[in-house]
């Protein structure tokens, strides 16, 4: 992976009614390294992850994810969201070393 | 005809409870990590297959990433919904993998991601509702490369 730590994309439709039920994929760039693992001098590297994922939506929380390392390099988690109203679905990441990263998208109906 | 009635759904009662007891595909638990896990999660509660779809390779050839999917039939209303979604690895250094908050405004519970796996293994989904239920679904999944180091 060469993208940068905690660069982020959110995907939604390109098309939203009021009242969808919309599928979003989120992607963010981490490591997610367990402690484990030795690099190439044979030194320990230590453990380095997202732990936690704050998702608001139109300034509401409305999901909270608590993660360990055993979520996969580049982690990628999929929910849905009740598109009820419009306004911005922001995620943000937090990882073991206290860094935060943030994405948003626009939640906006389509005129009929 | 009312001691009937009672009577009936103490046996319905009596029934579900020997049905869930005797679960024949529910996973033993391996060790005290996992029990505690369950445990803490439970509270007491009863935890009962049903309501709850873990989706998952039966063979992963690479532990390092293996997709998870992971959906309920149960309601998303202010009155009663998911509330959390627990996913627990068995034979992982860190068996309680991710817990998943979530609130109505989400509409369903229906969660996909990508995990790690050390080994062969049982992965338990377990779902809190708001109204106190816990349900769960299990699958056994065999790794073909440690993706834990």
């Amino acid at each position: 992976m060469t993208d940068t730590i905690g660069e982020a994309r959110i995907k939604v439709p390109d098309r939203i009614s009021r009242g969808d039920l919309i599928t979003v994929n989120s992607i963010v760039s981490h490591p997610m390294d367990t402690g484990f693992f030795r690099n190439a001098d044979g030194d320990p590297i230590p453990a380095y992850f997202i732990k936690q994922v704050v998702v608001t939506y139109a300034g509401n929380e409305v999901a909270r994810f608590e993660w360990t390392s055993g979520i996969s390099r580049d982690p990628v988690v999929s929910f849905t969201l009740k598109a009820e109203k419009e306004g911005p679905l922001t995620m943000l990441w937090t990882d073991s070393k206290g860094a935060k990263f943030k994405q948003s998208v626009n939640i906006s109906f389509a005129s009929a | 005809m009312a001691g009937l009635v009672a009577g009936s759904t103490l046996v319905n009662r009596l029934l579900a409870a020997t049905r869930y007891a005797a679960e024949p595909e529910d996973p033993e638990v391996p060790n005290e990590e996992v029990a505690r896990i369950l445990e803490r999660i439970a509270d007491g509660r009863p935890i009962r297959r049903g309501h709850v779809s873990l989706d998952m390779p039966v063979v992963a050839e690479d532990g390092r990433v293996v997709p998870i999917m992971i959906e309920t039939d149960l309601p998303m209303t202010p009155e009663r919904y998911v509330k959390a979604v627990h996913l627990i690895v068995d034979h992982n250094p860190d068996a309680h993998l991710a817990a998943f908050h979530l609130t109505p405004a989400i509409g369903s519970a229906s969660i996909s991601t990508r995990i790690k796996m050390k080994r062969t293994t049982w992965v338990r989904a377990l779902v809190e509702t708001s109204d106190g239920e816990v349900w769960a679904d299990y699958s056994r999944v065999r790794v073909s490369l440690n993706g834990c180091g």
